[in-house]
């Protein structure tokens, strides 16, 4: 109940903003547009190109969101009126995370058909395969991504920190996603890169896990 | 419930703030605390209020330190501050819920109008808080701290930016409190405003408390 009370506050205070709405829709928009027309427009391997395209902006996006959702809790000191509840630390997480995905999985399904159009790349096949991929990258990069947040709370480079953390510990899942994306789009299965799929779910299980052990800690710390 | 903190050192880099305050705050008491701007008087509530880790020293609620049972004791404690710990794109009933359904109260969205009806601010139930005076904000701040009716107070700068009905508000809520055996800390630099409602008057001087 907790998780779903702060996802819904979340996901509130996002629509809200319009201005954060329309950069993050804007600009992650316009990465695409702007690798398609790198790579065009005779693309040579449009699958790869699109993929790589999609997931890296999305990733960029993400960053965004992410710190839109740190700064939500630092404005005014409601971070610290969310600790006064006594609310489980770990609900405030998981709807915290959850808020990330819903927020990233509206922006991938605004970039998909973008993606599909700008690198002339067949979708409406492989839609639920895509969908699947794109729950468990999000999920991972959300579950990282809150935990790291969290982490960089209160700190006056904080941006940077989550920047600096999340790169390289999501490495892996953003590879996967691209392998996965790029297998579906050029032959219509993700049978060639399928272990990718374990890869990514193990980074999805220790995202979720490492944070129901560490979030408490790291939320009560830095004061 | 009896707060008592005991020897509370607090540093920030290389500035001593707490020097070993020390504090009761027992049932039916309202202490005001006055000092000094800089003496430490934030942080010592906030150390009382859980959000902030002494150094040193020790808060306890019944004798037992408060981090060995934080959600009980957050559920105990009522905290205001000057930062109004609110989400401003909100409304105050959609704050209010918010933080009620967290605490554990069941008819959220009752109480919350409960209060916003106490403070006089049922006309801006629904009124996004971004454009509110002072005033207005301040009624919010003390309409959270007070959602769970807790057993202990510590509400820092209260009367700031509210008129004398606001004011009057707070000294009767403060009145009521007492009258039900609830304890409150105050912490004030204008002790005409708290008129008499208080049974204790203490200083912080020098990171540690006069008057105990």
């Amino acid at each position: 109940m907790t998780a779903i009370t702060v996802a819904r506050k979340d996901l509130r205070l996002f629509v809200r903003d319009a201005r954060f709405l329309a950069t993050l829709g804007l600009f992650s928009a316009a990465l695409v547009l702007i690798l398609s027309v790198a790579f065009g427009p005779i693309f040579s391997d449009p699958a790869r190109e699109a993929a790589a395209s999609l997931w890296a902006a999305l990733f960029f996006a993400g960053v965004l969101g992410l710190t839109r959702s740190l700064e939500l809790e630092g404005e005014s000191g409601a971070g610290d009126a969310l600790r006064l509840t006594g609310a489980d630390p770990y609900g405030i997480y998981l709807g915290k995370t959850l808020a990330n995905v819903l927020l990233l999985g509206a922006v991938f399904l605004l970039l998909l058909p973008l993606t599909a159009i700008f690198f002339d790349v067949g979708t409406l096949p492989v839609v639920p395969g895509l969908l699947g991929v794109a729950a468990l990258a999000l999920v991972g990069y959300s579950a990282w991504g809150t935990m790291f947040a969290a982490l960089a709370r209160g700190l006056a480079a904080r941006e940077l920190l989550l920047s600096v953390l999340l790169f390289p510990s999501l490495v892996p899942l953003w590879i996967g996603a691209v392998k996965l994306t790029h297998a579906l789009w050029n032959d219509g299965t993700i049978e060639p890169v399928r272990d990718w799929v374990k890869v990514m779910a193990v980074m999805d299980v220790l995202g979720l896990a490492l944070s129901a052990w560490l979030y408490e800690a790291v939320q009560e710390a830095g004061e | 419930m009896i707060l008592r903190a005991a020897g509370i050192r607090k540093r920030f880099d290389e500035r001593s703030i707490l020097a070993g305050a020390s504090l009761s705050l027992e049932p039916g008491e309202i202490v005001l605390l006055g000092g000094p701007n800089g003496s430490g008087k934030t942080t010592f509530a906030r150390i009382l209020a859980t959000l902030t880790a002494p150094d040193e020293g020790e808060v306890t609620l019944d004798d037992v330190p408060v981090q060995e049972r934080r959600e009980l004791s957050r559920r105990a404690i009522g905290f205001a501050s000057h930062a109004p710990l609110l989400y401003p794109a909100l409304t105050p009933l959609e704050n209010l819920e918010f933080f009620a359904s967290l605490t554990g109260i069941s008819a959220a969205r009752r109480r919350a109008g409960e209060l916003l009806d106490r403070f006089g601010l049922t006309p801006f139930a629904h009124t996004p808080m971004t454009h509110f005076s002072r005033g207005m904000l301040q009624r919010v701040v003390l309409s959270r701290a007070l959602l769970h009716d807790p057993a202990i107070l510590i509400l820092d700068e209260p009367y700031a930016g509210l008129d004398d009905e606001g004011v009057l508000a707070i000294n009767g809520m403060l009145a009521d409190a007492k009258a039900r055996g609830k304890a409150a800390l105050l912490i004030a630099h204008d002790r005409e405003r708290a008129g008499h409602v208080q049974t204790k008057t203490l200083r912080l001087s020098g990171g540690r408390i006069e008057g105990s």
